[in-house]
């Protein structure tokens, strides 16, 4: 018998199951129901809440006052280099064009990894959020990768309020098709040494969440 | 560590345990316990019980069907271009691994933190081979430095100080490092990234495997997970086949309950959702996905159907938290990579009673574990369970206790069965005490006995409570 047989044989044997054997349907108290939501303004404060408090700066930016904000972003985080998610919301914010008027210079979200790691900033949509746990859910898509939102020093994501979800279950439910996303909750922090809250170990050491108005 | 122990004695241990231990560990659980209650309150108890329940039965279930899932996580692993593999053993998770590496040529793996490749020792059989392995979790980069195994579940470095830590930088790094956790963690952050961009291995475990989907969930805090699996070409998850759910809906329960009762987090900083390699090139993520599926002991665990419940375990370390014992010893002192109640039921399982046998009794019994446990595991009466069969050994596995304690303990089954037997016994003790007795007292009692009395006399035998009873009820009657 092969590893696989044996440890399906020997699961079946413990559990006096058979291969045949039916599969219990799963209890209903297993089942949670899930959390009301607000209405969206009342969701995207209590998002922007909870984002605050773990040390993340959230804002609303109004889209003509979007290069002021990033002005004032892009100085007070030195940054120099930056890249960008190629999707059409960021493309109509003219987030990309902002930036190179301001000076910064600008890597392809294609780049090698250590193109990539030489960002000072990231910038990103946000496929879902979760305003109870402060969370924002991101997709992995060609127009999306991975990287934008790992390796640059700084990571700002752009939220609109059609990607608000009371719980997690609807946003399961939507993208899992999908072979990667991932959950991001304030920026990276460790409580390894000592027991002190430190941010930014190995991920963005800043996080800024917008919401263009 | 990364060593696989054969025999753990856990007096010993204890009396090895540094003073300043207790502290640090203290200072680690008060914390978390703390803010575990706030983000507790904040859900409301109500909730927080139904979703603990649902838990339960979400594992149970899990559990149940093992089988059914795992066939359907691997199908589904399979369909999204990752390759699964199954391992019986320890050795044979190590050599599935290896071979993988060597086959690509790896020179460097990063790690991020998972309690199965430390139950297997994988480091240590990847640098047998040449091939440098990192931890990558601050933690675990600093207890791999120090050479040392984890004394906290969650916190594995917490029994060190910001200068031992400092000073533990400035020896193996070269550098000069400042007792500034900020100043650490930074120091850490750049060695490390340069590793992230040069490693041809990532090496994680998961939190969860969802059947549905074939979906890998892994949550960290510090962003070295997303690294270590998004930025090598190879990604290898080592996984207990104890892992798998069945669905997203399980996903989402669990999801609420591990980060807030591991760190009192609402969630974790990063949560990682992984379904085979990356679909495009555009996107990222590594080229190859293997996942290896291990066994080590968890089939032989889930023989018995009150210890299996183990494997309900989601390890978010809150019973080492509340735990007396741990509390006043730290991790260290279990002998393998699980410590407190949870180490105390899975190391002995895993390990067998030849290994483990003074694990389940490493425990008051108080039951706070199992009140914190957000899938109640009924651990109390899984260590009574253990300790039954340390003892006296059942189809599982052959009683480890000494022959002396063994007989005692046949001896004490019988007189228990046998009233006249019992009375007898009371009645010679009185007799036989005799010459060690002195004004009440028993104060030096022959081995094994004695261990109670080096520390304290013994009252001496009265065997008059029968002879109390009856004349009692004889008077009643009259």
């Amino acid at each position: 018998m092969n590893a696989r047989e044996q440890i399906l044989a020997d699961v079946q044997n413990a559990l006096h199951r058979t291969s045949d054997a039916p599969v219990a349907a799963i209890s209903a108290s297993a089942r949670i129901a899930p959390r009301t939501p607000d209405d969206a303004n009342a969701e995207m404060n209590m998002l922007f809440e909870e984002i605050g408090k773990l040390g993340g700066a959230t804002g609303r930016v109004k889209k003509n006052e979007i290069k002021a904000a990033l002005e004032k972003l892009v100085k007070e985080q030195e940054v120099k280099k930056a890249t960008l998610w190629n999707t059409g919301e960021l493309e109509e914010l003219g987030i990309a064009q902002i930036l190179t008027e301001l000076g910064v210079q600008l890597v392809s979200p294609l780049a090698d990894k250590r193109a990539m790691a030489e960002c000072d900033l990231g910038v990103t949509g946000v496929d879902y959020a979760f305003p109870e746990t402060g969370t924002l859910m991101l997709r992995a898509l060609p127009d999306k990768p991975r990287a934008v939102s790992l390796l640059p020093r700084v990571h700002l994501a752009i939220v609109s309020p059609s990607a608000l979800r009371a719980d997690l279950g609807p946003a399961f439910a939507e993208v899992r098709g999908d072979n990667y996303w991932i959950f991001i909750t304030g920026p990276s922090r460790t409580a390894d040494i000592e027991l002190t809250v430190t941010i930014g170990v190995h991920g963005a050491k800043a996080l800024y969440v917008w919401q263009v108005i | 560590m990364s060593q696989i122990p054969t025999h753990i004695n856990f007096r010993t241990n204890v009396k090895n345990v540094p003073p300043h231990m207790p502290v640090s560990v203290r200072k680690a659980t008060s914390k978390f316990l703390g803010t575990r209650q706030a983000v507790v309150d904040v859900v409301g108890d109500e909730r927080w019980q139904a979703l603990r329940q649902a838990g339960h039965e979400i594992r149970l279930h899990s559990l149940t069907h093992m089988d059914h899932y795992l066939t359907r996580l691997e199908e589904k692993v399979r369909a999204a271009g990752g390759i699964v593999h199954w391992a019986r053993d320890a050795a044979e998770a190590k050599q599935i691994v290896l071979e993988l590496a060597k086959e690509r040529g790896v020179k460097r793996a990063v790690k991020v933190k998972s309690m199965a490749t430390e139950e297997i020792g994988l480091n240590h059989a990847l640098q047998e081979n040449g091939i440098s392995v990192l931890e990558t979790d601050l933690g675990e980069f600093i207890i791999q430095l120090a050479g040392v195994g984890p004394s906290h579940i969650i916190v594995p470095a917490v029994h060190l100080t910001k200068e031992g830590i400092a000073e533990l930088f400035t020896q193996k790094l070269g550098v000069d490092a400042p007792p500034d956790p900020l100043k650490l963690c930074a120091i850490a952050r750049t060695r490390l990234r340069e590793e992230f961009l040069s490693a041809d291995l990532g090496i994680s475990g998961a939190n969860f495997m969802v059947a549905e989907t074939g979906t890998l969930v892994i949550v960290t805090n510090e962003g070295n997970g997303r690294m270590c699996t998004t930025l090598p070409p190879l990604h290898i998850a080592v996984v207990g086949i104890d892992k798998v759910v069945p669905d997203w809906e399980s996903v989402n329960v669990l999801l609420k309950l591990l980060p807030r009762s591991a760190t009192g987090q609402k969630m974790s900083a990063y949560t990682s959702f992984i379904t085979g390699p990356r679909r495009s090139n555009e996107e990222g993520g590594p080229k190859e996905f293997h996942l290896v599926l291990l066994d080590n002991g968890r089939t032989r665990i889930m023989k018995d159907e009150v210890t299996r419940e183990t494997l309900l375990c989601i390890r978010c370390g809150v019973c080492l938290n509340v735990c007396p014992v741990y509390n006043n010893v730290g991790g260290h002192a279990y002998g393998f990579a699980y410590s407190g109640p949870i180490g105390a039921m899975l190391s002995t399982q895993l390990l067998g009673m030849k290994t483990a046998a003074d694990l389940p009794f490493a425990s008051s019994l108080c039951g706070a574990c199992a009140e914190f446990c957000p899938v109640k595991i009924p651990i109390p009466e899984i260590l009574l369970r253990l300790r039954h069969r340390a003892v006296e050994g059942d189809q599982i596995e052959r009683a480890a206790a000494p022959a002396v304690i063994q007989a005692g303990v046949k001896l004490g089954t019988l007189s228990f069965s046998l009233p006249w037997l019992y009375e007898f016994g009371t009645q010679m003790l009185k007799y036989i005490q005799a010459p060690l007795r002195k004004n009440g007292w028993l104060p030096n009692l022959p081995p094994p006995a004695n261990r109670w009395t080096m520390a304290r006399p013994l009252p001496a035998f009265g065997a008059d409570f029968r002879a109390w009873f009856r004349k009692r009820k004889n008077e009643r009657q009259r």
